[in-house]
């Protein structure tokens, strides 16, 4: 088990259904709500009116509990639970007693925010054989990345035009770094040391796409629905 | 000041040699004076495809080594007027001569020639820096197969590293009825990778091979699809402006005849 997951507490996370907050085993409704209440607050961003998926992983909270989070959240930040599904498998509790009230990419990742780091334009696209490489901050790309070329970053790189190369960001080991595409074709995708493994669709699908080191520690490609 | 015009294409056998030797023999058609440098030293084959090959007696390597004039080192071609090739040695190799050698015979070529074509090797290594560095612009001819972009992918970025511009994209040996049946790709899947401008589509036309055995270009023939296409391509480069044309229509039309036919 890997110490990422056993450190942390809930996420909030989209993926292509919609957003899901994943509450880890082994927790008080205490530790839940201060951990919900820190995770949106990181998230700067109104979250009114937008529905969430509860995932419990267990064992888990008891029913009563779960109806009062989802009342709470419904009342403290207007958010609508359309459902709650709960992981049959159970985890293990964590072997030594870890600080709980962290969430995902702090605990693993203690650089900057990526909003203090500088970055690079590149104002055209790139081609075969050629290799954008910033290893000080993230990439925004003003075109595509063909086949045959590479893009790298510390930070993260986004792409407005098709990525139909490869991409390696968080080059530096950064772990919350994402990968942003308008069109999603890629080769190859690198995150930390996290290469991509599932099969990523070398068809575009016709909307921006982002890919994260996911919950599940692989890199996850999913509909981009802003930060 | 004639233009200096490299035809290149990063992988080989794409139709570098056929096209330089149509759009050269189409130009000269359209009477502009027009220069043909074959630049593939060790593999000639532009003389014979314009079926000039027993005319030669000089080469670029002589004049660089100044054993005689340019201007005998021409080939003048008797089919048409303006019509020059300047053939590459097969004897040496392409490391025997350097790209500021080759650039003082293309600004040489273009004091006398309202056109010079260059047609260049395969490849990304000598050859092509041989072959770019007295251009102004390029032709990239790609075939609309994948490994084909990719390669004309990587030499579009390093015709702009070089500031060769504008950059013109041939799309070579099409194929309608490929397309329609989903295997081969069609011209916008092309220009959305590639990115550059379209100067035509020449379609996949068995008249090229008999052409090349007897050493005339299609264009002297201007019957079939390929030598029209060819026709066309050379009028955009003199800067009239005519319309793509789309085979891809066609080809949907046949595919609905088809259609019809096939339910009868
Ligand atoms: N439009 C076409 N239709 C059918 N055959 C073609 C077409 N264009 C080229 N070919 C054939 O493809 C082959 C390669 O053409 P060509 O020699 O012009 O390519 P190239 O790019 O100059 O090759 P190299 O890289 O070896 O110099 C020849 O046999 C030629 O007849
Ligand atoms: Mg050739």
């Amino acid at each position: 088990m890997n110490s990422k997951m056993a450190n942390s507490t809930v996420a909030l996370r989209a993926y292509r259904d919609g957003l899901h907050l994943i509450i880890r085993p082994h927790l008080s409704i205490t530790e839940v709500e201060a951990a919900i209440q820190q995770e949106i607050s990181r998230m700067n961003r109104s979250l009114a009116g937008v529905s969430v998926q509860i995932d419990l992983k267990s064992p888990t909270l008891k029913k009563e509990e779960i109806e009062l989070l989802s009342s709470k959240l419904q009342e403290t930040y207007d958010l609508t639970v359309r459902g709650v599904e709960v992981a049959d498998e159970p985890v293990p509790p964590p072997i030594a007693a870890a600080p709980t009230t962290h969430v995902i990419s702090q605990t693993t990742d203690t650089r900057p925010p990526r909003d203090s780091e500088p970055s690079r334009i590149i104002p055209h696209t790139i081609r075969s054989g050629q290799t954008e490489e910033f290893p000080q901050g993230s990439l925004i790309i003003y075109g595509d990345v063909n086949s045959g070329s590479e893009v790298k970053a510390g930070g993260d790189i986004v792409v407005l035009g098709t990525l139909r190369g490869s991409a390696y960001a968080g080059m530096n080991g950064r772990l919350s770094a994402v990968i942003i595409a308008m069109d999603f074709a890629p080769l190859q995708l690198q995150i930390g040391n996290y290469v991509n493994r599932s099969s990523v669709s070398q068809e575009p699908r016709g909307y921006p796409e982002i890919a994260r080191i996911g919950a599940e520690d692989v890199i996850i490609v999913e509909k981009f629905v802003k930060f | 000041m004639g233009r200096v015009i490299v035809v290149t294409s990063g992988k080989g056998g794409v139709g570098k040699t056929t096209s330089t030797a149509n759009l050269g023999t189409a130009l000269a058609l359209l009477d502009k004076t027009v220069a043909v440098v074959d630049a593939d030293v060790g593999l000639r084959n532009l003389d014979i495809v314009m079926g000039l090959e027993s005319r030669i007696v000089y080469t670029s390597m002589d004049v660089i080594e100044k054993q005689c004039e340019l201007s005998k080192a021409l080939v003048r071609d008797r089919r048409v007027d303006g019509l020059m090739l300047l053939a590459a040695s097969q004897k040496n190799n392409k490391d025997d001569i350097q790209p500021e050698q080759m650039k003082a015979i293309c600004d040489k070529l273009r004091t006398t020639h309202d056109f010079v074509l260059v047609d260049s090797p395969a490849g990304i290594e000598r050859g092509f820096s041989n072959a770019s560095a007295g251009a102004d612009e390029a032709i990239v001819i790609t075939t609309p197969d994948v490994s084909a972009i990719r390669d004309a992918d990587r030499i579009i970025g390093l015709l702009q590293n070089a500031r060769i511009e504008p950059i013109n994209l041939v799309i070579n040996r099409f194929s309608p009825q490929l397309v329609g049946n989903g295997s081969m790709m069609d011209q916008d899947d092309v220009l959305d990778i590639l990115n550059i401008e379209l100067i035509g589509v020449v379609p996949e036309d068995s008249g090229v091979i008999n052409s090349t055995n007897r050493g005339i270009p299609l264009v002297y023939e201007d019957g079939s699809p390929g030598a029209q296409a060819y026709m066309r391509i050379a009028r955009r480069l003199t800067g009239q402006r005519i319309p793509i044309h789309n085979f891809e229509q066609k080809g949907l039309l046949n595919n609905i005849v088809n259609w019809f036919t096939r339910k009868k």
